[in-house]
């Protein structure tokens, strides 16, 4: 599948592209890689290299500590309620009646919306005393079942995910959409009417032939997870400290407290962990692609 | 000949008015608020009419964003003419690494003590220079809801004894004693700075700020102590690490709450039938110290070091210190202003303009008075303090040793 | 569907609109909430504690204001211009890299690959300081081309990625013919693969141009100019330093989410088919 052994000629194409790439990406990524390095470094303090210094910190550091759990917790939430959900609702959705497709340009509406307003009005569903979602829990009588979801530092983050979730499920959906389109209609309405053996028919049939959109959902999913960063600094009004995930403490160490050196150092550890999944996902595609 | 003479008027014409155009004045602000946006844009405007021949752009970015930017802008090669930021160590850091512009000679009556109050002195100059020019300030107060007072027949507590006495009758009535937003932690700042000075005095405070005293002194624990004691007995309103200030502020006005140690702004969101029955009184005495501090965090401007029309910047800052310029800005807004010769704009500023003539010493807020981390982490360590107050002394440890890692440089 | 009975089938379609109802009814609850917000009066919302039910009194004007007085047509035009050049500019671009990486066997192909994905995976953050120094000191703070140039960059890897994995699906024989018959490699990239590579091209479009509608922070950094800023930035200085004006957040908002909505519907048709044959080799 592909054109002669040409020694020149693709990097003609390439050229642009990568040019921009190492400019504007790659060049500011070891910039930063640099910067992890030194103490402060922002532009006020000049620099002054002090090695590892911050990762060790960073070792030692409780909020730190914090971050990556919470991290952990979007990963298993962010990756284990949409794919399966958004699976779901594409199935639904996907059949051919007149409204499917107002019904799916509606499930993705929460993708349009700023994170601004996403942030301030979850807040208020979120509200302990006259939220709208422990108001309807005392409705139905469920009064101890009320909590400060954003409020306590025991359900925070859980409550933040969700909103995230809230989001990511629209998003999987679609490219379960995508995937579905490949899947024999036919082979769908079985595993969806055939009652005994929909379980056996779905899980045999549909799933493996999905493989491909859920490996993008995945990977999607587990980096957003590992870089969710909007949400938590909206709806915590930029401090999130027992929501504090990799992203928002970089960034408020960067940005907020004049340590650059040391929210590089954390993006070094966020990137590290991120690329740990990617290894994994590029060895599973070049390997899917040998097989043509 | 006529067509040379021609083209060389066309030429002078035609340079003059390149000149006139790139003559701008580019001013980077945070008022962000629709009322000061505006207000200070009809200044901004008026000072138009003076200079025609320089173009002024005011370009707003809200608050947050802006504190966040300002470092990587002084440094810019396109750093704007003018920028809003407030007094005290927060100025003078960006002073000490030479990125702001003196200002000494910009004062109309001469001096900057000609037109402006000496105590502004201090906060607004680091070593001799003068490099920010305050526009305007407000204080920090207990604020309180007069009908729940009237209600319980309740007076104005002038000590701290007084305090929790009113603090026990409101909360036996079934109100919250005191709001607070506890989202927003700056909204602990103001219990910090009062009650640390109130107790331990404001040079105390100073040398705390400055990071000379650590935190796990005992003097602070002590004034740390009384903020968990007023949690232990249930003053502080329930769930409040879930409002926002302005949440808070809302249950205020509808009676559900007392007391609220907050910034003169808050009369600016209290809807119109509510507004009248908000007042003021003056931060309690603790441990029998007559001499008090306040909180006036003052806001102005300054000019950055790579600003590229220093010239016209000088000329607006100038105009700025002007009694004039600072009425229209202040008045409509109903905020004091810097300038000495300006009229208080109202009674409610009147007596607050009182109990700041009255203090030994003002305070510019924690947040401005410290480095912004220790701040942050300070904020935190009290909203976590308000929470769980039998935690004080691990909180106080941890504090500290931010402390002494953020102020060695 | 033939073998199924007439009950079943009513049943199903029953099932169908019943379930899919309450299920978009209840996931649209918070989009409900943000409308009623955008038709309250600030006084409304601050003396009520249910801040999320709806509106006792209607206030229309909410719109207009945020449109004019605080300038949410010219953010909008703004980000307009620069959204669509930073789509276009990042299709077209990575599609020459992903015509290189699909078609061509050489050694470093999959090095090469690699840097492009890893760019999918880098914390943007992590970029902000660096990239403010570099565009200040090439002068492209404060301008269109400075944000736009990013966007198209920082967007290549991703792009790049897809559409060489969709590439790879052309046949082999249209490209060969053509080569045998002497045309250039270029030509057979304008005249034959980008054409078969417009439906993916779409999909990857709107889901661009609905992420680079929704940046902030890259804007924050480059945009400190008002006449220049796009919505994100407009919203967000909607935030007062004490005071938040939330209807106006949210008429805002409202406006602000349009334009990747249109998108989305205008180019929907693409999307459903175009993804599906990047993901099934990806």
């Amino acid at each position: 599948m592909t054109l002669k052994k040409d020694k020149l000629l693709p990097w003609a194409f390439l050229a642009l592209p990568l040019a921009m790439y190492l400019i504007w990406v790659i060049l500011p990524v070891f910039q930063s890689l640099l910067f992890s390095l030194t103490h402060r470094d922002t532009i006020m303090y000049g620099r002054k290299f002090i090695g590892l210094g911050n990762f060790v910190r960073l070792v030692q550091d409780p909020q730190f500590h914090i971050a990556l759990a919470n991290n952990l917790v979007w990963l298993v939430f962010f990756v284990g309620i949409p794919i399966p959900l958004g699976l779901g609702i594409a199935m639904l959705f996907n059949q051919e009646y007149p409204g499917a497709r107002l019904y799916k340009t509606l499930f993705y509406v929460p993708m349009t919306l700023s994170f601004a307003v996403i942030g301030t009005i979850w807040a208020w569903i979120y509200h302990p005393d006259f939220g709208a979602l422990n108001t309807v829990l005392r409705l139905l009588g469920l009064e101890g079942a009320t909590r400060q979801w954003l409020g306590d530092k025991r359900y925070m983050t859980l409550a933040l995910v969700f909103v995230g979730v809230w989001r990511q499920v629209p998003y999987v959906m679609i490219l379960y959409l995508a995937g579905l389109k490949n899947v024999p209609e036919e082979l769908v309405e079985a595993a969806m009417i055939d009652g005994a053996s929909w379980g056996q028919r779905f899980r045999h049939v549909v799933i493996p032939m999905l493989a491909p959109a859920t490996v993008v959902a995945v990977t999607i999913s587990v980096i957003d997870s590992l870089r969710a960063f909007d949400i938590v600094y909206v709806m915590t009004n930029t401090k999130a400290r027992a929501a504090e995930v990799l992203a928002s403490y970089m960034y408020s160490s960067a940005f907020h407290y004049q340590d650059y050196g040391y929210g590089s150092a954390i993006a070094v550890v966020q990137f590290a962990i991120t690329f740990a999944f990617i290894v994994a996902y590029v060895n599973n595609t070049l390997k899917n692609e040998l097989q043509r | 000949m006529k067509k040379v003479l021609a083209v060389i008027v066309a030429c002078v014409v035609a340079g003059a008015a390149f000149a006139a155009g790139s003559n701008e004045l580019v001013i980077n602000s945070y008022m962000s608020d629709q009322a000061p946006k505006e207000t200070f844009q009809k200044v901004v405007d008026a000072f138009q009419a003076k200079n025609p021949d320089i173009k002024v752009t005011v370009n707003t970015t809200a608050h947050e964003q802006f504190k966040t930017l300002l470092p990587s802008w002084l440094t810019s090669k396109q750093a704007p003419d003018v920028v809003t930021w407030f007094a005290g160590y927060r100025m003078q850091s960006f002073a000490e690494k030479g990125m702001l512009e003196p200002i000494n000679e910009v004062f109309p009556g001469g001096s900057f003590e000609a037109e402006f109050p000496g105590a502004f002195k201090g906060p607004s100059s680091y070593n001799g220079n003068v490099y920010f020019m305050p526009q305007s300030w407000y204080w920090w107060a207990v604020y309180y809801n007069k009908n729940v007072f009237a209600k319980l027949g309740l007076s104005i507590p002038k000590t701290s004894e007084e305090f929790l006495v009113i603090c026990e009758k409101i909360k036996a009535a079934g109100i919250a004693p005191i709001a607070i937003g506890a989202k927003d932690t700056w909204t602990a700042g103001g219990w910090f700075d009062y009650m640390n000075s109130a107790v331990n005095g404001g040079d105390a405070h100073v040398k705390l700020t400055k990071g000379e005293v650590p935190y796990t002194d005992a003097s602070v624990k002590k004034s740390f102590g009384y903020i968990a004691e007023l949690s232990k007995r249930g003053y502080f309103m329930p769930n409040a690490a879930s409002y926002s200030w302005q949440e808070a502020a809302s249950v205020m006005f509808r009676g559900e709450a007392a007391m609220y140690l907050m910034g003169q702004f808050i009369k600016d969101v209290a809807p119109a039938d509510v507004k009248d029955s908000i007042d003021f009184f003056k931060f309690p005495v603790f441990e029998g110290r007559t001499e008090y501090s306040v909180d006036t965090p003052t806001d102005g401007f300054m000019i950055p070091k790579n600003a590229k029309n220093k010239e016209a910047a000088k000329k607006f800052m100038a105009y700025l210190a002007t009694a004039e310029a600072q009425e229209a800005f202040c008045k409509p807004l109903g905020r004091l202003a810097a300038n000495k010769k300006v009229a208080v704009p109202n009674a409610d500023a009147k007596r607050g303009l009182d109990m700041v003539l009255g203090a030994k010493s003002a305070m510019q807020f924690y947040d401005r008075d410290a480095p912004e981390e220790m701040a942050a982490k300070g904020m935190n360590a009290i909203v976590d303090i308000i929470a769980n107050p039998a935690q004080l002394d691990t909180v106080l440890t941890a504090l500290d040793k931010e402390r002494v890692r953020i102020y060695a440089k | 569907m033939k073998s199924m009975s007439n009950s079943r089938r009513v049943a199903f379609m029953t099932a169908f609109y019943v379930v899919g109802t309450l299920l978009v009814a209840t996931w649209l609850i918070p989009i409900a909430i943000a409308f009623f917000t955008s038709l309250k009066s600030m006084d409304e919302i601050m003396a009520s504690p249910r801040m999320w039910a709806p509106p006792k009194k209607w206030v229309l004007t909410n719109f207009a204001e945020v449109w004019n007085r605080v300038g949410m047509a010219r953010y909008v035009l703004n980000t307009i211009i620069i959204a669509t050049p930073s789509v276009i500019g990042t299709l077209l671009v990575s599609s020459l890299g992903a015509f290189a990486l699909a078609f061509y066997k050489f050694r470093l192909n999959k090095p090469v690959l690699i840097v492009f994905i890893t760019g999918m995976l880098i914390p943007f953050q992590m970029l902000l300081i660096p990239v403010y120094r570099f565009s200040d000191s090439m002068g492209l703070i404060n301008t269109f081309p400075g944000v736009i140039l990013f966007h198209v960059a920082f967007q290549l890897g991703f792009c790049t990625f897809f559409l060489r994995n969709f590439m790879r699906q052309v046949p082999f024989s249209l490209i060969e013919a053509p080569r045998i018959d002497g045309a250039s490699d270029f030509l057979i990239y304008r005249k034959i693969v980008l054409p078969l590579s417009i439906s993916s091209m779409a999909a990857l479009g709107v889901l661009e141009f609905t992420w680079i509608w929704n940046d902030l922070l890259l804007s924050l950094i480059l945009l400190q100019v008002d006449r220049l800023k796009p919505v994100t930035l407009g919203l967000a200085n909607m935030q007062g330093e004490f005071i938040s004006n939330y209807n106006m957040i949210a008429a805002g908002s409202i406006i602000a989410a349009g334009a990747p909505l249109v998108i989305f519907l205008v180019f929907q048709r693409y999307f459903i088919s175009g993804l599906t044959v990047g993901a099934e080799k990806g």
